[in-house]
């Protein structure tokens, strides 16, 4: 008996779902979620990072899934969308004072079952408050549907849980389906650094992008324009234990360092959270056969997997054999998003 | 019309005070935007603002609770003036709607707060309407919550519609997907379209009973604006030491001003300002002094003082009478745009002449600031002399500060800075024997007094260069060589 996606997230009060692409099932997911929660008198609220619950792509130009919500539900959304966009009878509760491109986001109460659009904020900051506004109107469970490449955005600072979405619209290849989702999946669920210190030292740091290296001496922000590489000869990177990389953890930075005669080993470098690593898999793993352990500062509690089989782009897999390919890479609960779709 | 540059705002120290301004509600930021000096035909309403100021000093003790009260409703207001003028042409959207309902609850919780504080302070020209009458339009029931909802009672249509959209929601909610849903799902779009339809048509209805509202909606939003621009006002008058001023006919006289971004300023370099006296009448004052001591700040504070007043603030002294002008100039070589292609003396006089156009038309207020500074001295002095004899004459109050000595006998007054005149010299100078460069200075600037003395008769200019050159530990030889030159031209 597979779990349904309800029982998964039963013991959170936030949760946000991302997808590895378009059309990766993401609102065929929350209407799914909205449908299981329906009649269990928990007070949904909704909200997305992006636009989302638009019949028709904007982008690719593909059909889409609208979002269909019960009466009762609590939706943050841009007032252009809730004018034109949304057949709800709907009670104005507050205005947030976050603007977006099609005016500024709005929280309402539906007071009838119907179809909504949604585009929220898109600041870590102003979602954080949405959620807390969201719950002093008495939501229950907050949805955040979160967009492409705003992978930042669903650390554990915005919601408790994570479900990530992935499937045919990602790539024609099965096998770079099920790589990069394996290999996305790691990098969300890294470890977070247990190092105090260093915390406190990046939470002080003038430049958010500069590089720190910590050790027994304490923390010393590496000034602008010294590699790492040169860094860690100095006497004063000696005894470093870890590496706190402000910026992006790029192929081209990492590279030296793989290269290098330095000692790696025991080394922790960390980043400020997943979606600051941009290093190819091969990198990524020749990292750790230097001996280096990988941490953020935020990571992501990743409670499924859901997939979707069919591409928007008109072809599809087998649904069988991707669910048994992912779950044989994925140590995460896999979900059919289409599985008996609404 | 009193009519500066940014750069003269800035400069004299006026754009600094109106930064010092915090209002609390988008009206007040409104009204400090649109800030600007009043005319002398508006000395009625410049005396209503300014004994506003002070009604409000005298009785802040009394009810400080409710206007702090008062204020922090201030802060939570928006700015709707738009939607508010738009629902007199248009149906307003829900969210508007929403928007005017905020507004309107805000509007009755200031209300009484509002006739609390106004029963002590007595402002003139200041008062509220009472919107309850609006409020009940978008809160029929009474439940002043502020959420907006167009209720199933606004008309039977719309009740009978929600009915059946309900009914449709409810056999889809039981259905599986597949066709039946679909065909459900297109028929309960069909009746929320409807409903919509009725609800723009409720929407109209409201708007337009809105509409007869709006002059007195309009009508708050202003005075908001006006409670909180007068309220910041007088706290500023208290911090930086304001004064109801007395608004006369030609005569200014002001005791110890004080310039707050100057004053700021030293007090962050752990100095204070002196404060600046001064009492004209119509003509051509002179204020003289050496080159290191503060000419310029006084400049500065008399024109700081002057334009505050006629903006409706209190000038910060101790004591201050002030005509109204009609037209305000300062005239100085740094503040000159020398893009226009002219050296800065020629662009000084290009302004002169500009500032001379206007003199036939008004009483004016002329600022020259080291006027032909930047020519040949001999010249600059006959220049400076003529302007000054001129000017004297003239229905204006002018204010020429100057290094060149020649030209006071030609004022109707003559102000010096008091410099180092109160101070020993030559007991300075022993202090200073061994001292090095940089002590030398610092120990002027702590020895300078920037304030005013008023010169009676002749006099003889004092030698501040001169001490300033011994004190600097100038070679005693170039000393007496210039000693010779001064007494023996």
């Amino acid at each position: 008996m597979k779990p349904t996606i309800s029982t998964l997230i039963e013991p959170y009060r936030s949760i946000s779902i991302i997808g590895m692409c378009k059309n990766a099932g993401k609102t065929t997911v929350l209407n799914r979620i909205i449908r299981e929660l329906a009649g269990g008198g928990q007070r949904l609220a909704l909200t997305s990072i992006g636009r989302d619950g638009e019949d028709k792509d904007l982008v690719t130009g593909t059909k889409k899934p609208g979002i269909y919500i019960r009466e009762g539900t609590l939706v943050a959304t841009a007032s252009d969308l809730i004018l034109r966009h949304c057949d709800v009878s709907r009670e104005i509760l507050a205005a947030t004072g976050v603007s977006t491109p099609m005016g500024e986001v709005i929280l309402l109460r539906a007071r009838s079952d119907g179809s909504v659009q949604l585009a929220g904020p898109s600041a870590t900051s102003q979602l954080a408050r949405l959620r807390e506004d969201f719950f002093q109107f008495g939501a229950d469970v907050v949805l955040i549907d979160g967009a492409l490449s705003r992978k930042t955005l669903c650390s554990r600072s915005v919601t408790e849980a994570t479900i990530l979405c992935t499937g045919a619209s990602y790539n024609k290849n099965i096998d770079t389906v099920v790589e990069d989702t394996a290999y996305y999946c790691q990098l969300l669920t890294l470890p977070e650094t247990e190092d105090g210190a260093l915390r406190r030292a990046t939470a002080e740091l003038d430049d958010p992008r500069a590089t720190v290296i910590a050790g027994e001496q304490g923390s010393w922000t590496l000034p602008a324009g010294l590699a790492v590489p040169d860094a860690l000869r100095r006497e004063e990177a000696a005894g470093a234990c870890s590496i706190f990389f402000g910026g992006a953890l790029t192929d081209f930075a990492v590279k030296p360092l793989i290269m290098s005669s330095e000692k790696l080993e025991g080394l922790t470098f960390v980043v400020r959270d997943s979606s600051k690593i941009l290093l190819s898999p091969d990198n990524f793993q020749r990292l750790g056969r230097r001996g280096v352990d990988l941490r953020v500062l935020d990571n992501v509690n990743l409670v499924a997997l859901a997939i979707n089989p069919f591409s928007a782009y008109g072809y599809h897999f087998n649904k069988d054999e991707l669910m048994a390919r992912m779950e044989a890479r994925v140590g995460l609960p896999v979900i059919n998003a289409r599985e008996d779709a609404i | 019309m009193i009519t500066l540059t940014f750069a003269q705002k800035e400069n004299i120290g006026f754009q600094y005070v109106l930064d010092q301004l915090q209002p609390n509600s988008p009206y007040g930021a409104q009204r400090v935007r649109e800030l600007g000096p009043l005319q002398p035909g508006d000395r009625p309403e410049l005396t209503r603002q300014l004994s506003n100021i002070q009604r409000t000093l005298d009785g802040e003790d009394t009810c400080q609770k409710a206007l702090r009260q008062m204020l922090r409703v201030f802060m939570t207001v928006k700015d709707i003036r738009p939607t508010v003028l738009k629902c007199r042409e248009t149906a307003l959207n829900e969210i508007e709607l929403f928007e005017v309902k905020c507004f309107l609850l805000r509007c009755g919780e200031i209300y009484p707060l509002f006739q609390e504080v106004q029963s002590v302070f007595q402002w003139e020209g200041v008062s509220l309407e009472d919107t309850s009458p609006a409020l009940d339009l978008l809160d029929p029931e009474g439940s002043r919550v502020a959420s907006f909802f167009i209720g199933d009672n606004r008309s039977p249509l719309l009740r009978s519609l929600r009915k059946d959209k309900r009914e449709l929601e409810e056999q889809i909610r039981r259905l599986p997907a597949g066709d039946q849903r679909e065909e459900l799902q297109a028929r309960r779009a069909r009746v929320a379209a409807e409903e919509e339809l009725e609800e723009i048509r409720v929407r109209k209805e409201l708007s337009s009973a809105l509409a007869p509202h709006v002059p007195a909606m309009l009508h708050n939003m202003d005075m908001i604006g006006e409670i909180d621009l007068t309220v910041e006002k007088a706290r500023l008058a208290k911090r930086y030491g304001g004064v109801m001023p007395t608004l006369t006919r030609h005569a200014l006289d002001m005791e110890d001003m004080v310039n707050p971004r100057l004053a700021d300023l030293l007090r962050e370099r752990n100095k204070s300002f002196t404060p600046v006296s001064i009492a004209l009448e119509r003509g051509a004052a002179v204020i003289t002094g050496a080159n290191m001591g503060g000419k310029s700040v006084a400049m500065k504070t008399i024109a700081l003082n002057v334009l505050l007043t006629h903006c409706g603030f209190f000038p910060f002294a101790k004591r201050a009478s002030c005509p109204l002008f009609d037209h305000m100039h300062i005239v100085s070589e740094d503040l000159e745009s020398i893009d226009r292609g002219l050296s800065s003396f020629g662009g000084e006089i290009v302004r002169f002449n500009q500032v001379m156009r206007q003199l036939s038309d008004g009483f004016a207020f002329i600022l020259l600031d080291e006027f032909a500074r930047g020519t040949n001295p001999d010249e600059g002095a006959a220049i400076v002399q003529a302007v000054t004899r001129y000017l004297n004459g003239q229905n204006a109050i002018t204010v020429l500060a100057t290094h060149y000595d020649n030209v006071v006998q030609w004022g109707s007054a003559h102000y010096q800075v008091i410099g180092l005149k109160e101070l020993d010299v030559e007991r300075l100078q022993k202090e200073l024997t061994n001292a090095s460069d940089e002590m030398g200075m610092r120990l002027i600037s702590q020895h300078m007094n920037y304030g005013l003395y008023r010169v009676e008769g002749r006099q003889d200019c004092p030698r501040d260069a001169l001490n300033i050159c011994r004190l600097l530990g100038m070679d005693p030889d170039i000393v007496k060589i210039i000693e010779n030159i001064i007494d023996k031209p």
